[in-house]
């Protein structure tokens, strides 16, 4: 049995470099040994390989990996470095508890059964560490790379072959009949309870993130699911368990995937994804025998692998992370009163905007936080400084309306540009947003307000002037500012970021439509592929989107809360683009399954108006933002709008610390 | 372009026009039936489809819907490409909304496919009381640039499923000997051909 493990591993890049350097000594050594080798030779040293404690993404540990040579036995070590703040409002324990929880003390390589490497498309290389006990250490991301030395090196002092059954599983140690040690742990009831129950409580958090990318969990994912699962077993009083239990219980979860999606696939999988892809989450009863009842090793294998739509690269770390963090709900105003001081400063804008991407802020709010976060409102500021900001400028703002209110009748006979103006700006605030009690019935003076807003914007800043679209942005604006020269200056603060949308040459467009493009790429290659074979790649489909922030897309309450999330420019200025990303990933098997072209794409998109969910979608663009990281914003090239306000340097050097 | 399968044929259309001439209600109109009265502005595109039966054919149209603000001029090509079909809209009650009608027909004549049927639409007829462009002058400019023309209302939906029609009757049918497609092909090019001459 043991040669179907012995492969032939000339293909394997990373086990080529280790057979050109090393020389396969097989080593055993006493495996009691559990304090610091002496005299110790340190052999493979790693900095930046960090775990994820509570499975958000947003959370981190960072450590030093190393491999070091005693003897003949090696030994691995991952000690978090000490200090480092795990940053996260929702943790409670203390740091140092929590680092010394995830330590791994020198572990002699004779007790590990194997090493899982996973290589995402997108993000950073992982390996989770198996022990022989069953036992498996939370994945250790490589945010520096280095997973193949890390293999090579190890390949040199002790065996390590590669897995019959999956190519990134490497067997270390392996003396045992595998069919064996398949049969033994999969028997043990010990982990099936414990997998099953918390395996349920997890799906009410991850379900409706992973539902519409269900049916491409492909048999490829499924094999290496099954294959840890079957190489895991419990161990009660090891401080690792609740993390391996995780670990088991995800990849338990993509096997449930599988075998589900087949029977949806190959069953009822027919038109509306909104219904015949909903996800069915397993009860206990039906997840225990199931378990239990998958009889060997080739269970899996007959699982079909025609699935018609490309699968998803990213579905796996979908299930192998909780996706983004929850939506908490919207800041009060008793939460907001704490971000102030005695003077009415904003203590820490930071923290301030965090918490108002994670959820909003209460409606009644929005008149008092929205200048902040448009940049009308300095956070350092106080009370006064703003009361007399605010008397300057609405008599700024009366001077500049007065520059058009002041035009006569013969005036404006011989004023192309301004009666053009004027006609294009009355035609449009009559149809903003008539059917919202804020605007709705005959001669509604808000709607004049609209009006003359807009103008005094089209004088203010001439060489924009009006463009289609500015009275979307306009309208929540004034619905929430509720006084005209407030509305206008939060107006104006927007169009500093947005106003290249509107740009006579498309060009702000044309940017943010050529990132969206390139983010696509790198986070689904196959949707990119598709787009590209029907010549989609002008993202065309996205422009709505793009142009007036999902305005269109929302009911008022959801755009109002969208744009205050996507205005804290946390964790990226660019949000919105992952936005249009998350929502194209969780159609793609529609789209590319449904052969959508240019036409239909468009019209499709059109019609997802009111049917996309606010929360799980800005979830699921918070984590394609972080997973695509510093590779995700180099996609995006520089100027693309919504331009850098002056606070952004602080943004980015925060969330390095912060989020990555 | 449009594209045949024994009686059925997919014709591709594409709204030009002034902002408020209407195109997206004349569209709304004929694919659902419906009117608001504050119709909201189009961003960027919207497609709609909707089949016609003529004789004992059918004729699907795929009908593209634009943007009408000269700001989001530079799009356009990209929605006419092709297109078998054009109806370009204008508001009888504003002559600019006519100056507009014949840019786009100019447009059209040098960059659009040179099959296509165009159709001009003096939107809105129900606001006689505001008429400003006079429905003779604009038949008239239609007749001298090969266009047919029609007054609609998208409100009353007076002559609305009348133009989609009278496009579908007109729609070049290759290999089809019961039709007189032929004629309205070679009368088309003639069109296209006099408009580009005088125009460049």
């Amino acid at each position: 049995m043991i040669e179907t493990e012995l492969h032939d591993l000339s293909d394997d890049a990373d086990y080529a470099a280790s057979q050109q350097q090393g020389s396969q000594s097989i080593t055993r050594s006493d495996s009691g040994r559990r304090s610091e080798p002496e005299g110790a030779e340190v052999v493979y040293m790693k900095d930046n390989v960090s775990i994820h404690p509570t499975q958000y993404m947003s959370e981190r540990i960072s450590g030093r990996l190393k491999l070091i040579k005693q003897g003949d036995s090696l030994f691995l070590t991952w000690i978090p470095y000490k200090g480092q703040n795990t940053n996260t409002r929702l943790s409670e324990r203390g740091d140092s508890d929590r680092n010394n929880l995830y330590t791994i003390r020198p572990l002699p390589l004779t007790d590990v059964r194997s090493i899982r490497r996973h290589t995402p498309p997108l993000g950073w290389q992982y390996i989770i560490v198996v022990l022989a006990s069953g036992l498996a250490f939370p994945p250790l991301y490589f945010y520096n790379g280095g997973v193949k030395e890390f293999l090579t090196t190890i390949k040199q002092h002790v065996s390590l072959v590669r897995s019959a059954d999956d190519a990134n599983v490497f067997i270390v140690n392996d003396f045992q009949d595998p069919l064996q040690k398949t049969l033994s742990s999969l028997e043990l009831p010990g982990v099936v309870s414990v997998a099953a129950q918390s395996t349920n409580a997890s799906l009410v958090a991850s379900s409706s993130q992973v539902n519409q990318g269900r049916s491409d969990v492909s048999s490829y994912d499924s094999n290496t699911g099954s294959q840890s699962l079957r190489r895991q077993k419990n161990k009660s009083n090891d401080p690792t368990k609740d993390l391996s239990i995780q670990v088991l219980e995800k990849f338990s979860l993509v096997t449930k995937f599988a075998r589900e999606t087949t029977s949806q696939l190959f069953g009822e999988n027919s038109g509306d994804p909104f219904l015949s892809n909903e996800w069915k989450r397993p009860s206990h009863s039906q997840s225990l025998p199931d378990l239990q009842s998958q009889p060997s090793t080739n269970d899996l294998e007959e699982v079909p692998c025609e699935v018609p739509v490309p699968a998803d690269p990213m579905e796996f770390e979908k299930l192998a992370l909780v996706w983004g963090k929850p939506r908490q709900p919207p800041m009060t105003k008793e939460e907001w009163i704490t971000f102030l001081d005695s003077e009415g400063r904003v203590v820490d804008s930071n923290d301030l905007r965090k918490r108002i991407f994670y959820g909003g802020v209460v409606h009644e709010l929005r008149k008092e936080v929205w200048p902040f976060l448009l940049g009308c409102y300095d956070y350092n500021s106080t009370y006064a400084e703003r009361e007399y900001l605010r008397s300057v400028r609405k008599q700024d703002y009366e001077i500049i309306k007065l520059q058009w209110q002041s035009i006569s009748p013969e005036q404006a006979k011989r004023f192309t540009k301004f009666r053009e103006r004027k006609g294009l700006i009355e035609k449009d605030v009559v149809r903003t947003d008539r059917a919202f009690s804020f605007y709705d019935g005959d001669d509604n003076p808000n709607v004049n307000v609209l009006h003359d807003i807009l103008l005094t914007y089209s004088f203010y800043n001439f060489d924009l002037g009006y463009c289609q679209g500015m009275s979307d942005f306009l309208s929540p604006l004034l619905f929430v500012m509720e006084d005209e020269f407030e509305a206008f200056w939060c107006f104006a603060a927007l169009l500093e970021r947005v106003g290249p949308n509107f740009n006579r040459d498309q060009s702000g467009m044309h940017a943010q439509l050529f990132a969206l493009s390139k983010l696509v790429e790198l986070s689904d290659s196959p949707l990119h592929n598709y787009f590209k074979q029907q010549d989609c790649l002008n993202y065309f489909f996205c422009f709505r989107w793009i142009l007036i922030q999902f305005k269109r897309e929302m009911r008022y309450e959801e755009t109002m809360r969208l744009w205050e999330v996507l205005w804290t420019h946390y964790p990226s200025e660019h949000l919105h683009l992952y936005v249009c990303v998350a929502i194209l990933k969780r159609y793609r098997n529609k789209i590319i399954g449904e052969q959508m072209d240019f036409d239909t794409l468009l019209k499709f998109i059109n019609e997802l108006s009111g049917q996309i969910d606010l929360d799980s979608i800005v979830r699921d663009a918070e984590a394609l933002c972080i997973c695509a990281g510093e590779t995700g914003e180099a996609c995006i090239p520089p100027g693309t709008p919504p331009s850098l306000p002056i606070e952004n340097g602080l943004v980015s050097s925060q969330l390095e610390d912060e989020v990555l | 372009m449009a594209t045949i399968g024994h009686n059925n044929l997919n014709a591709k259309l594409v709204l030009l026009g002034d902002m408020g001439a209407g195109k997206s209600s004349v569209v709304l109109r004929f694919v659902k039936g419906q009117f608001l009265e504050f119709q909201e502005s189009t961003i960027g595109a919207a497609f709609f489809s909707q089949t016609l039966a003529v004789n004992d054919a059918t004729v699907k149209f795929e009908i593209w819907d634009t943007a009408g603000q000269e700001r989001y001029h530079s799009l356009a090509p990209m929605y006419y490409r092709g297109a078998a079909a054009a109806i370009i809209v204008y508001d009888i009650t504003t002559q600019e909304s006519f100056s507009r009608a014949k840019k786009w027909v100019q447009e059209l004549q040098k960059q659009g496919n040179p099959n296509m049927v165009m159709a001009l639409a003096g939107n809105k007829a129900d606001l006689e009381e505001k008429r400003v462009v006079l429905a003779e002058e604009a038949r008239t400019y239609a007749e001298e640039n090969g266009l047919f023309f029609m007054e609609t209302s998208a409100k009353t939906a007076k002559n609305v499923n009348e133009i989609f029609y009278e496009i579908a009757k007109k729609l070049p049918r290759a290999q089809a000997p019961q039709n007189p497609a032929g004629m309205v092909l070679v009368d088309r090019q003639g069109d296209a051909a006099r408009a580009s001459s005088c125009c460049s």
